[in-house]
């Protein structure tokens, strides 16, 4: 865990964390590695009301994983990489803390049986 | 749910039982294998049921504290402590790192005798947890054993981008 600190990043991953936790949510995010898209496009293959995909992408926009334009009426959405990057991090982090602390181990028994053998 | 919200890693060690529950075991051994890379102090090791495990981790200027309660302690198959965040003072509180992380993890660690060698499971799973929490775990656990569904072909194609 050793490129994050206490620091404010906790807020944000809180809320990135958050916004990944719904699986339609993450159906968004996978639409949009192929380009940016509007409400309409991206409601398509849901089966779902223009409102709620309005309501995902509010959450995914607060998390920021997508950014909105604010000028053309359509107001697509495309994916806002970096903010991802830091959740990762932070699962590649925990995912090393057992790991590496059960490589660690295996090191520690090795030396309790060279020190045994010379017993 | 149950499912994704426990996380599982097993792991078989080349060593007889005995020596890797000592491993475990012993506070002094312990801190050197504890924590990825970084400074473990063991401030306290009462090994018995409700006896705890205070722990502190080191990196730069940064602290981490944890306080692991024992439940079961069966030499030399068995392990089961109450894993928490703590402040300085060993009061629970919410991860420093993420606030929806659980605050208890139940955590079970068997030791299973392969005579030469010795398989390890570990187990974590969220106790007394909100919804947020129980998400933002499922999450995790989610994404580290299935990978979102397809979500890793996000996190690769953003890496890509990235580089």
């Amino acid at each position: 865990m050793e490129h994050l600190s206490y620091t404010n990043s906790q807020a944000k991953l809180d809320a990135i964390f958050s916004a990944l936790a719904d699986p339609t949510r993450r159906a968004i995010l996978s639409r949009l590695i192929d380009g940016q898209a509007s409400v309409n496009e991206i409601a398509a293959p849901f089966e779902m009301s223009q409102p709620a995909v309005s309501r995902h992408l509010k959450v995914l926009e607060r998390a920021g994983l997508i950014e909105r334009d604010i000028d053309q009426q359509r107001r697509p959405a495309r994916l806002h990489a970096q903010n991802m990057a830091s959740a990762v991090d932070w699962l590649n982090d925990f995912r090393a803390f057992w790991g590496t602390s059960f490589d660690q181990l295996d090191n520690v028994l090795f030396n309790m049986k060279q020190d045994k053998t010379k017993e | 749910m149950s499912e994704k919200t426990e996380y599982v890693l097993e792991r078989t060690f080349d060593a007889p039982r005995e020596m890797v529950w000592r491993a475990w075991t012993d506070p002094e051994l312990l801190s050197r294998w504890y924590g990825p890379g970084i400074e473990t102090i063991i401030h306290d090791f009462d090994l018995q049921p409700g006896g705890a495990w205070l722990n502190e981790m080191r990196w730069g200027e940064n602290a981490d504290f944890s306080k692991m309660v024992f439940q079961e302690v069966i030499q030399p198959e068995k392990l089961v402590w109450h894993h928490s965040s703590t402040d300085a003072d060993w009061n629970i509180i919410s991860s420093p790192m993420m606030a929806d992380w659980p605050r208890v993890l139940l955590t079970t660690v068997t030791f299973e005798d392969l005579g030469d060698k010795t398989n390890v499971r570990l187990s974590q799973i969220p106790m007394d947890a909100s919804d947020a929490e129980i998400a933002c775990f499922a999450a995790m656990m989610d994404g580290m054993s299935k990978g979102w569904g397809g979500g890793y072909k996000i996190i690769d194609e953003i890496l890509k981008e990235l580089q």
